[in-house]
């Protein structure tokens, strides 16, 4: 499928030339322009994504993988050149690496049922950490609770880091799986991921890896990092909702028992033994969301012409401005690290001022920001405050909409204080 | 009561709010909680004779719309009966502070509301246990 981002890889990314390709950019909120800075819950699509989709439907819809039509048949080589790109585009050896699933939550279940049901019994462990989105933290509980394991955490230094430090006493011998998050939603942290994945390793346990707020913002190399799952969501970078994946090790994949039974994971059965189908199928029951994986392939063909080291790079400027003009905001404390390197967004507190009362005041202005305890719940208590306002930025987010973002706040405070 | 008139009534509840502080001999203490922003509103109930509401007031913290909705919860059942309580509907409070504010953050602004009505029923079962 051809790229028809006129931008060569890496070179800096040219914000107005994307903006063009938003056409959900154009809206007004409240008789203003819509000023989108809720990127950490979900991205915008160009219009790249939603043609390759579009043009499926219209024209080459069938189901996908049986078909001896040409329909069917043209439906598969989409479907699949897309699983091929998601592939490339986060260095794993290969496609069959690459399970589709409905979302990052959807990936990290899948392993805990799959892989942890079938792999761990009482008085395992799994090592989690004080920051992680809900996705990566529930599962395991219910996990832990039928099967008997207990759940560690790497608690969370107050500039929003994790003690890692502590690792060598959290990582016991029977610690059979770190799950940690390679950037928070929340408190902006960029985690040493490769290191602590050497860690887990070293300690005898795996390595998952929650992606949703890495792989749509920073170049990522599963076999660089030396992981051993990955969990990212299709909707966060660029893609439509309704798909994700689930990377992981093929041996690990291949030993595993199947997520969800049903038609296309079955390849053949015989007297004394049953083969699931082969990878990646034997994890993709029933027809799959064919029209969202070729969309989030297209997604990924529009980053990649970009190139992640620029996409990358923006996003630290945009953080960097932001922070620095929030700075200038009296009352307002930012949650976690002000020094760089940091993920692009910023949760931050407004002197007594209720999240819910920030975020409707900026939303009258037109600008879309969360309110809340964005899913990390756990890392909220730690900091001892219920809820927090999130900006999250994006390919297509300027210092233009940080300066807006700023003078809404002023009016906030001028509002609440008189 | 058009947009602009609402937000000062939600104002004005918010920063004079009716009914404030605990009630030291409440019948019913019920504490209502919107766990995922972090507003609390606890009513406090006293019950008079034959199901008539004696006393009643708020306490709690978050947003405007939370703590407005329950000073407006708290001041619109002073003097009235649980029966009133228990019979009134979400839209008694979603039409005073507006469609469009209330469309968000219904949860906030019927915290007051719900969390009354629980401890309404309780005082109410215990006072006509019969029909409890």
């Amino acid at each position: 499928m051809l790229l028809d981002v006129a931008v060569s890889p890496d070179r800096a990314i040219d914000v107005e030339q994307i903006r063009a390709d938003f056409p959900i950019l154009e809206r007004r909120v409240h008789e203003h322009p819509l000023v989108y800075l809720d990127n950490a819950a979900s991205s915008q699509k160009p219009r790249q994504v939603l043609d390759a989709m579009d043009r499926y439907y219209r024209t080459t819809n069938a189901n996908v993988h049986r078909g001896v039509h040409t329909l069917s048949e043209d439906a598969t080589a989409l479907y699949e050149a897309a699983r091929a790109r998601v592939s490339e585009f986060v260095g794993a050896c290969c496609p069959k690496e690459i399970i589709w699933t409905r979302n990052a939550t959807e990936a990290i279940n899948l392993v805990a049922y799959s892989w942890g049901r079938a792999n761990l019994g009482r008085g395992d462990r799994i090592l989690l950490t004080e920051m992680e989105h809900h996705a990566n933290l529930v599962p395991w509980q219910i996990l832990a609770a039928e099967k008997e394991v207990e759940l560690d955490f790497v608690p969370v230094a107050d500039d929003g880091t994790l003690k890692l430090d502590r690792l060598p006493k959290l990582l016991t011998p029977r610690t059979r799986l770190f799950a940690f998050t390679a950037a928070s939603n929340v408190v902006g942290t960029l985690n040493p991921v490769r290191e602590m994945a050497a860690a887990a390793h070293k300690a005898g346990a795996l390595a998952l890896v929650d992606g949703a707020q890495s792989v749509p913002h920073m170049p990522v190399n599963v076999q660089e990092l030396d992981i051993d799952f990955m969990a990212f969501s299709g909707h966060k970078m660029l893609g439509p909702t309704g798909i994700g994946v689930l990377w992981g090790r093929r041996e690990l994949l291949n030993a595993m028992p199947p997520f969800m039974g049903g038609g296309d994971m079955i390849r053949e059965v015989h007297l004394r033994e049953s083969r699931w189908n082969e990878l990646p199928w034997k994890f993709e029951a029933g027809t799959p969301a064919i029209a969202e994986a070729i969309g989030l392939g297209a997604a990924v063909s529009y980053l990649a012409g970009i190139g992640m080291e620029a996409v990358q790079a923006h996003g630290r400027q945009v953080v960097d401005y932001a922070m620095a003009r929030l700075s200038e905001v009296k009352g307002l404390r930012i949650l976690g690290a002000t020094t760089n390197p940091r993920g692009a967004l910023v949760a931050f507190t407004l002197g007594e001022i209720h999240p819910h009362d920030i975020a409707g005041a900026l939303d009258s202005l037109g600008i879309a920001v969360r309110a809340g305890h964005h899913c990390a719940q756990p890392l909220h208590q730690r900091f001892g405050i219920p809820a927090s306002t999130r900006a999250s930025f994006y390919i297509y987010n300027n210092e233009a909409e940080v300066d807006l973002l700023v003078a809404g706040l002023q009016k906030v405070i001028e509002f609440f204080s008189s | 009561m058009d947009r602009q008139a609402q937000i000062d009534l939600i104002l004005d509840h918010y920063e004079n709010p009716r009914h404030r502080g605990p009630l030291a001999d409440a019948s019913a203490v019920e504490t209502g909680t919107n766990p995922g922003c972090g507003d609390v509103v606890t009513i406090y109930l006293k019950a008079g004779r034959e199901g008539s509401i004696a006393d009643i007031s708020f306490d709690g913290n978050g947003c405007t719309i939370s703590q407005a909705g329950a000073s407006i919860v708290a001041e619109m059942f002073a003097g009235k009966t649980l029966g009133d309580v228990e019979a009134t509907g979400p839209d008694a409070i979603l039409g005073l502070i507006g469609p469009d504010i209330a469309a968000a953050r219904q949860k906030c602004a019927l915290l007051g509301l719900n969390t009354a009505q629980v401890a309404a029923r309780r005082l109410y079962t215990v006072h006509f246990p019969m029909l409890g």
